[in-house]
């Protein structure tokens, strides 16, 4: 530590920074009245600090760092110095933090890590070339600070366990085409908000309504389709009036058409409204003989003519929003699928032409055979060369299989037991022996190629990747690049958007949200799935056109199909294909404009500023708010409260200073966009009273409506940048940052700035950086008092 | 080897249960495990079901002319006559809160259990109460595999919105809720059921070498991951010291339900392949595998609607072609009555079968129904008018001796549901002073 200090006194003069006296006095004259060593408001005391040795309170001050670089540090309302002096002092805390680093970085270490399902599935479908649906199979994992490849918190539990257990046994009966796979019932239901009185993506052009699914035939052999159409909630099916034709596709080809309802319908159906349900969906049961395999399955109703509507019925965009309505367009419920029914062989699919990369000759080459297939499978999914113990195991699980019912029994027992072991399920890395505890190490090229794969692509990595890593190349820094270059665009890159964005943008948090019917009648799980799609786009044209990351913020573009642009009163666009389109009105610019944010930062009936401004502060600028204390009441609901406008109505949160301190930082960012509606609609009142979206900000700056606050961000975007590159990099390693990490975070910052932060030169930075291509080597003895703090201070985020 | 006895978080299980909440392909076989019972003729395990039929009664049929022991039994309990010292009536009991909600067939259901008030909403925000069934598996059920089995006939999980004027369809779904704001679906397909139970395949000797798979899998996955652990760090090779209990606990579990499938006195039904064509047979299976549940102490604890509020079923093989909704709303017109009337006649009917079963199976020195508390009923009484208030259930079964049948209880006008809710929970071992809207406790001594 004393060579850290000599080097720090030579670095503030190398800077030309401040001395310390200087910095010591700011501190002192608008920190300590609060921060003191007798008050230690928040927990934080800067009385007294050593300034000559910054580095060993590294912790403390990178709270500082943060709470100055965001503006919240002094709250407005106390005396502030300058901005010029805010940012002096900022910055020669991070250069003398990032000095100490340089010397003594640490890397940070990322325990045992197992595989979260989505990497589970892509891993099978890598590996054995079979499509898998990840939440059937297996539990929903627990995320931390919205990632859900967290290496402490993807725990074992016995249901997962046994999970595997049972998922390894029916994907590899898929796999190989075991006859013995039973009969299997498969149902697929579109949401019941889906609205399907237009046309559904991947249905057939020229129908509407209806689903489109990928179903995996097990077998050569005969299945059943059970379509069933939605009914009332006291039975009565749905447009039964008129006549339709339901249409049945595999592939795009039609195998069946299915003619139901009109005069003779109704009649029957009225008195006895279950009774003719069930006897129609009688009729609508067939069977058809299937090749095994993935195909499309696609269930729609023929379009009859362009002039037909419900519309004289139907008042709201959403067909389908009373269950008691039995008027309008036929919904399909559900299909059931289930088969084979005499089934012949397993007929030739991509997982068996994956898998079969040699055939015996029965009885007398088959050990050789299946010791190739294996030992191949087993590479792929354990991401490393496989050993003479590894293959032992397998082989020994061969026998026993091909004991059984012969060779294809046998190469199925050895493929359950590579996608149900340790082996394929966590990812390992090793400390290497030679190295002294706590030291950090470079990691292996084979482990770096699967901290690539899983980060880029969230999968296991490809031949071209492990090869290399294989043949020690991966150090290469050269080669590194081009492979980072490669993985990016590639299509399973998509992974850093539907993985990385989807989480980071909290999207997924769409699924679940059902705007109340009686306020949002027109919210259909059509315009849910649209509002998604557009912010992926959006961000995947960051990726693919290497734009600036800020670019997010003030993007002049956006995505759409019909269905949404219906939704943000865009004129002229038809058809359910996204589109690019200009953004005319600067308040939609970027992500604040995005119909997908703003709907899932409200409430069920209403917005919530205090949602968006805390979604603001999580995940754009990197400073969350404190929790909640307990035993808060609910917002009054009742018509006296409804009257008022939101601003009026959450007055106490301003009125009582101990709910202030924090509701100040949250509400003003919310307040300036209410004029966005609850499901993200531009509007100038709320109910009856008019929208003010004007405040002042934490920092004491005024801000009117969306443009303002863009503004206001845009003022900060290092912050914004830097709070979107801690979040790539926590995925990127599976473990929470911490203030151990910021000087590598400021580093990567640097150099992309040198190229207007382009998402390819954050993302090399990360791969470039010592958290991702080192690892610290941990204390031996467990438990010890500093290795455990070490742990904890590892596990809590920052803040 | 010590035989680490783990006990499950509850919410391993409610993951577990949300992949098998819509039919899939090859279902999830959630191996379950014995656990080590204290079965003397001293100790019996308590069991608690619950058993729903929508629409209501015609009460002059169903509730007796007179109190007490000496009542004559009524045209539609007629079928549960021989059992008639295995159960209480309980006449003049009310939903009072139900009222206050929709047009009152959601919260007839979703109350019932719990005397609470359903919020009046159509969106996600549902709200009823805690309902006793959870509130009991809390207290005995943490030790069997399923903590509680929640089942039922009609799904209408498909669909979101207005069901039932200004409540949402979840409601109408389930009657178990396990807080406030969490309703648990019920499941209505047998097949899903039996999995769960008993593991995956169709018959027992193909789910027998499944099982022998999974063990020498087991067995071998538990040598790599110590072999594994060698080589890592303290931290970690915490954490594969997790995976190998787990591992152990697993491989528990297997063993024992391989002895479930081959113990020669459990009547395993067949494996059902999907839901039975016939409303009766649908019914009989899930309260055959409710008994076989119990029998093996896979569950203690199960709620089943034989049908749900709101539907429109026909029942043409009794001689009532007219939907059961539709003919709850009799406007007091006899033929009418007589129709609703038989359809209630019906349940009762299909109830006595499971009585029956409960009684004939053999438990510790008694039967399933010796030391089971098993209550059945309609959250409404007049169904035409939508009435909570009165309504009248049957409490049956021996609750292990605390249950005295036999009898008519006539409560005093308007009595909380809740008033017989509290004396249930405490059968169970579960001391509390209110629930929902309950004024005090009915005495059943």
């Amino acid at each position: 530590m004393r060579l850290a200090g000599t080097l720090l006194l030579a670095a503030t003069g190398l800077f030309g920074q401040t001395a310390p006296p200087a910095q010591t006095a700011l501190v002192n004259q608008y920190c300590i009245t609060c921060h003191s060593e007798k008050l230690k408001t928040a927990g934080v005391d800067l009385e007294n600090r050593d300034y000559s040795h910054v580095a060993e309170d590294a912790e403390v001050w990178e709270k500082v760092v943060r709470k100055l670089r965001a503006g919240e540090m002094p709250p407005v309302g106390l005396p502030r110095p300058g901005k010029a002096s805010i940012d002096k002092l900022a910055t020669w805390l991070e250069n003398t933090l990032d000095t100490s680093a340089v010397t003594n970085p640490n890397p940070g270490r990322t325990m045992i890590h197992r595989l979260n399902r989505t990497e589970y599935a892509n891993a099978i479908k890598d590996v054995l070339n079979l499509d898998v649906d990840a939440s059937e199979l297996l539990p929903p994992d627990d995320s931390a600070d919205g990632f859900d490849n967290i290496a402490q918190m993807l725990t074992i539990s016995p249901a997962l366990l046994e999970r595997y257990l049972s998922a390894s046994a029916k994907v590899t009966r898929f796999a190989i085409g075991d006859p013995d796979v039973g009969v299997v019932v498969s149902t697929y239901r579109p949401r019941p908000d889906l609205s399907q009185d237009t046309h559904i993506e991947g249905t057939p052009v020229g129908t509407l309504g209806g689903m489109a699914v990928t179903h995996y035939f097990p077998l050569d052999g005969e299945y059943q389709f059970e379509p069933r159409l939605s009914q009332s909630i006291l039975g009565m099916i749905h447009g039964l009036e008129d006549r339709h034709a339901m249409e049945i596709t595999l592939d795009g080809v039609r195998v069946k058409l299915l003619n139901f309802g009109g005069n003779d319908g109704i009649v029957k159906a009225i008195p006895e409204s279950m009774a003719y349900a069930n006897q129609l969906h009688a009729q609508l049961v067939f069977r058809i003989p299937v090749k095994a395999g993935p195909h499309t399955l696609a269930v729609s109703f023929l379009r009859q003519s362009s002039a037909q509507t419900a519309e004289i019925w139907q008042q709201y965009q959403r067909t389908a929003i009373d269950a008691n309505e039995t008027k309008g367009f036929p919904h399909l419920d559900k299909v059931i699928v289930s088969g084979p029914f005499d089934p012949h062989g397993p007929g030739d699919t991509p997982a068996r032409r994956r898998i079969f990369t040699c055939r015996p000759v029965p009885g007398k080459d088959e050990l050789p055979c299946a010791r190739t297939i294996l030992s191949n499978l087993a590479r792929r999914a354990y991401r490393r060369p496989v050993n003479d113990k590894d293959m032992e195991r397998l082989l020994t699980f061969y026998q026993r299989g091909r004991n059984k019912g012969g060779f294809e029994q046998g190469i199925e027992m050895g493929i359950r037991r590579i996608i149900s072991g340790p082996e394929f399920v966590f990812r390992v890395e090793n400390d290497p022996a030679n190295v002294a505890p706590n030291t950090p190490y470079r990691i292996s090229d084979l482990e770096l190629a699967s901290r690539l794969s899983f980060f880029l692509w969230s999968t296991v990595p490809d031949e071209t990747l492990f090869n290399l890593a294989a043949q020690g190349k991966l150090k290469d820094p050269t080669v590194l690049e081009q492979q980072v270059r490669r993985m990016l665009s590639d299509p399973k890159a998509d992974a850093l958007v539907t993985n990385f964005a989807a989480q980071w943008l909290q999207l997924r948090n769409l699924r679940g949200m059902v705007p109340d019917p009686d306020v949002f009648p027109d919210f259909d799980e059509n315009l849910r799935l649209a509002l998604v799609k557009e912010t992926e786009l959006l961000f995947d044209s960051v990726i693919k056109e290497d734009r600036s990351v800020a670019d997010l913020l003030t993007a002049n573009y956006t995505f759409v199909n019909e269905r949404l642009a219906r939704h943000y009163g865009i004129r002229g666009i038809y058809g359910d294909q996204f589109r690019r389109v200009a953004i005319t009105d600067d308040a939609r610019k970027g992500l604040l404009g995005q119909g997908s944010i703003l709907t899932l930062t409200s409430v069920g009936t209403r917005t919530s500023p205090v949602a968006r401004g805390k979604w603001i502060l999580i995940n754009l600028l990197g400073t969350p708010p404190p929790p909640p204390p307990p035993n808060v009441p609910a917002l009054k609901e009742d018509s006296a409260a409804k009257a008022q406008s939101m601003r009026d109505r959450m007055t106490v949160h301003r009125a009582n200073p101990f709910c202030a301190t924090c509701h100040k930082v949250m509400d003003p960012i919310g307040f300036s966009l209410e004029n966005y509606d609850g499901v993200g609609r531009w509007r100038l009142k709320d109910g009856d009273a008019k929208i003010d979206a004007s405040d002042t900000m934490f920092d004491g700056t005024k801000v009117d409506g969306a443009v303002g606050l863009r503004n206001f961000l845009l003022a900060r975007r290092e912050v914004f940048i830097q709070t979107m590159t801690e979040k790539l990099l926590m995925y990127a390693v599976g473990r929470p940052m911490d203030y151990r990490d910021m000087p590598a975070v400021r580093k990567i910052l640097r150099e992309a700035s040198k190229n207007d932060y382009k998402f390819s030169s954050i993302l090399m930075g990360i791969v470039q950086s010592p958290q991702f291509q080192m690892r610290m080597k941990q204390a031996d003895v467990v438990q010890s008092a500093s290795a455990k703090q070490s742990l904890d201070q590892m596990r809590r985020p920052e803040q | 080897m010590i035989v680490t006895k783990k006990h499950l978080p509850r919410r391993t299980f409610l993951r577990g249960l949300a992949g098998t909440a819509v039919a899939l392909p090859l279902l999830d076989s959630m191996i379950p495990a014995l656990t080590a019972q204290t079965k003397t003729a001293a100790k019996p395990q308590f069991r608690a079901a619950f058993i729903y039929t929508p629409h209501g009664v015609i009460l002059d049929q169903w509730v007796p002319k007179t109190t007490g022991t000496d009542y004559e039994m009524t045209p539609i309990l007629k079928p549960i006559e021989s059992f008639r010292n295995r159960f209480i009536i309980l006449s003049n009991l009310a939903e009072n809160k139900a009222k206050q909600a929709g047009s009152g067939h959601a919260s007839s259901s979703a109350t019932w259990l719990s005397a609470a008030v359903t919020k009046d909403t159509q969106g996600e925000d549902v709200q009823a109460g805690t309902t006793i069934d959870q509130m009991i598996a809390r207290k005995i059920g943490q030790d069997t595999p399923i903590p509680s089995l929640e089942l039922g006939i009609e799904d209408v999980s498909n669909m979101i919105g207005i069901c039932d004027a200004t409540s949402s369809c979840a409601y109408l779904n389930t009657m178990s809720w396990s807080t406030p704001t969490t309703p648990l679906p019920a499941e209505i397909n047998p097949k899903v059921v039996f999995e769960r139970m008993f593991g995956d395949g169709s018959s027992a000797a193909k789910r027998f070498e499944r099982l022998q798979d999974d063990r020498s899998l087991l067995d071998d996955i538990t040598g790599s991951a110590r072999d594994l652990q060698k080589n890592l760090s303290a931290q970690d090779k915490t954490r594969i010291t997790d995976y190998l209990d787990n591992l152990r606990e697993i491989e528990r579990r297997i063993a024992q339900v391989e002895k479930r499938n081959t113990d020669q006195q459990l009547s395993v039904p067949n494996a059902p392949i999907d839901i039975p064509e016939t409303y009766e047979d649908h019914v009989g299976l899930m309260f055959d595998l409710q008994v076989v549940a119990f029998q093996a102490d896979i569950t203690r604890v199960s709620t089943f609607m034989m049908s749900r509020e709101l539907n429109n079923r026909t029942y043409p093989y009794i001689g009532v072609p007219e939907q059961h909704h539709s003919i709850s709303h009799h406007q007091y017109d006899p033929p009418k009555m007589a129709q609703h009337q038989k359809i209630n006649t019906y349940h009762v009917q299909l109830y006595s079968k499971f009585l029956t079963k409960m009684q004939e199976t053999k438990d510790g020195d008694g039967s399933l129904l010796d030391h089971s508390m098993v209550l059945y009923g309609s959250g409404m009484g007049d169904g035409n008018v939508h009435s909570h208030d009165p309504i009248s259930v049957l409490l049956g079964g021996g609750a292990i001796g605390q249950i005295k049948g036999g009898r008519h209880i006539q409560n005093p006008k308007g009595t909380s549901m809740g008033n017989l809710l509290l004396p249930m929970l405490e059968m169970a071992g579960i001391q509390q002073d209110k629930i929902g809207d309950s004024t005090g406790k009915i005495s059943l001594s």
